[in-house]
């Protein structure tokens, strides 16, 4: 019985699901694939270094203060490289190649200052506690509570103006302007909320598995798939995504191994793309209903 | 000397590719992420003909191109059907998927390992054996693929594929298969490209994956948008660009560990500028709007 590979699986795909949901939020929203969300993922970690390691700051304040940069860091990205790219009416492939420019820029940085090799910040061996067959370390555990925590959060901020102000800009742009709203404002609240998301799931693998100046490559490419598997056009698709994609990746390193994991988990992406593109929660739209 | 003869080689390696991805993203309209993966297929497949069966250079090269041209069509072939960013996504996918069997199937390719002391080329008895004669071997290679590349660009067929870039549905109108001509544009790219692998598997004499993966897809790239797509210079002035402007930060006497970081940061920032000011790059004359 595969319980642990399963509970693993749910645990690391609690963390996909968290900088998914981020990553989904930016793209549903503003049609914006957001490479730089890799960015924002690795500088949350690195702050949290920074701030925790070096600067010796208490863990919670680290954190706090390291989300707030990193929230910040991703609301100037979009009001410093989209927001100009938008005024002149760029094609998708323009914001394509200027969030991988910043996605470069930011992760050379990061390298230059800090260095190529992996950081930990918690040494030592993880607490473990036993659920009947299963056993989780102290940090998956928080992982599991911390997406609870979100998952909660995220339904009840649909149901609440912001909520439904971003769904409907997500749907129709220039009617939610039109109707007299300010999509600056909108898209400034989704980039500082995907980025939020991604510094905490960011951080939850950082106490985990240390990090590296590629973390956030790997990040965005799980948080693209995820988001595809469960459903673009959908927000809740990028957690059922994460989740579905997690415990997939576990069942292949059961099944067959960990370094197929890359190549399986791009294969599934394919066959999405191809059989279902609108993924698991999604519906088939008509030609007519797409942008 | 020695070293300005390597940098000469090394440009006419990446024109080779640059110019193989300027016709799936210049003249098609195309991003493609796959071409590293023509690239290491390239290389891969001459080098194993070499080693492994003593195949001449010049008979491993038309068969590593064939080998490229079909595995392309495995990949464009689900990936044409969609549309913008899911085709891109696509071709991601099977980057990866490809860079992961060259580094993972070990008992075929050595993965991580990777396959040393290849043979340099050679031809009844002249051995490409020495810098200066690589340097005209690959001179000859790069300057025959864009004269291949000017043949094609300025012919019906070209025109047809510019026409595909700018409006793909006013093309079929006009009653051209747009799909087929996508196809083979992706199709020819992929041969050309592993034109490159070659020589540079026979030069370097050492492969391994680490050369040919997303990040090298994404570099590529990244030289068409500065340097320009859509014509026959625009390739030839990003590589230029690219390549020469990291010996002129060397006399900035920036420190060797950190140069590599600096110079990326540089491309990035060149990058987003022109893609705020000049999608079409430098010298290019297809701008991504």
């Amino acid at each position: 019985m595969p319980l642990q590979f399963i509970a693993n699986g749910i645990c690391a795909g609690a963390t996909y699901a968290i900088v998914a949901l981020g990553f989904g939020l930016i793209y549903n929203t503003t049609n914006v694939f957001h490479f730089a969300h890799g960015a924002v993922y690795t500088v949350s970690a690195y702050l949290t270094f920074l701030f925790l390691i070096i600067l010796k700051i208490p863990p919670l304040i680290s954190i706090f203060l390291a989300l707030i940069l990193t929230t910040l860091f991703g609301v100037l990205i979009q009001l410093t490289v989209y927001q100009p790219l938008e005024n002149k009416k760029s094609s998708p492939p323009t914001f394509l190649m200027s969030s991988f420019g910043v996605y470069l820029f930011t992760i050379n940085l990061i390298a230059l200052i800090f260095g190529n090799e992996v950081k930990i910040i918690n040494p030592g061996i993880e607490k473990t506690f036993s659920f009947g067959d299963i056993i989780l370390t102290r940090i998956q555990i928080i992982s599991l509570i911390t997406f609870i925590i979100i998952t909660i959060l995220y339904f009840l901020l649909k149901r609440l103006k912001i909520g439904k102000l971003i769904t409907a800009y997500s749907n129709n742009p220039d009617l939610v302007e039109v109707l007299g709203w300010n999509g600056k404002k909108i898209k400034i609240t989704v980039y500082a909320l995907g980025s939020l998301l991604a510094g905490v799931s960011s951080i939850l693998s950082a106490f985990d598995i240390g990090m590296d100046p590629y973390v956030g490559m790997h990040a965005l490419l799980i948080s693209a798939v995820a988001v595809i598997i469960g459903g673009v056009k959908i927000f809740e698709g990028a957690i059922v995504g994460g989740l579905t994609l997690g415990i997939l990746q576990s069942l292949i390193i059961w099944q067959i191994s960990a370094k197929w994991l890359d190549a399986f988990t791009f294969i599934i992406l394919i066959i999405f793309l191809l059989f279902k593109p609108e993924g698991l929660l999604g519906k088939k739209l008509r030609i007519e209903e797409t942008t | 000397m020695n070293y300005l003869i390597h940098i000469l080689i090394m440009i006419n390696i990446y024109i080779i590719l640059t110019q193989s991805l300027n016709l799936v993203m210049g003249y098609t309209g195309l991003l493609s992420l796959a071409s590293a993966a023509f690239y290491g297929i390239g290389a891969y497949t001459t080098a194993l003909l070499m080693m492994k069966l003593n195949v001449n250079f010049f008979i491993a090269l038309p068969l590593a191109v064939i080998s490229s041209i079909i595995l392309s069509f495995i990949v464009a072939y689900p990936s044409l059907r969609l549309k913008g960013d899911y085709f891109i996504l696509a071709t991601l996918g099977f980057q990866i998927v490809i860079f992961s069997i060259l580094y993972n199937w070990v008992s075929l390719t050595r993965g991580p390992y990777g396959i040393p002391g290849i043979p340099q080329p050679s031809i009844f008895n002249l051995n490409f054996n020495t810098l200066p004669k690589f340097l005209i071997l690959s001179t000859i290679f790069s300057l025959l693929t864009i004269y291949f590349f000017y043949l094609i660009t300025n012919s019906q067929y070209g025109r047809i594929l510019k026409a595909i870039r700018d409006d793909e549905i006013a093309t079929k109108t006009l009653g051209k298969d747009t799909f087929k001509f996508k196809l083979s544009a992706f199709a020819i790219s992929s041969g050309i490209s592993a034109i490159s692998g070659a020589l540079y598997a026979t030069y370097v004499t050492y492969i391994d994956p680490t050369s040919f993966t997303i990040s090298e897809s994404l570099f590529l790239v990244t030289i068409l948008a500065i340097g320009g797509a859509g014509n026959l210079q625009g390739p030839i002035v990003g590589t230029l660009f690219m390549v020469i402007l990291p010996e002129i930060l060397r006399f900035l006497a920036i420190p060797d560990t950190i140069a590599p970081n600096v110079r990326m940061m540089i491309y990035a920032i060149i990058l987003i500028y022109l893609m705020r000011k000049k999608t079409k790059g430098i010298a290019g004359e297809y701008g991504f709007d």
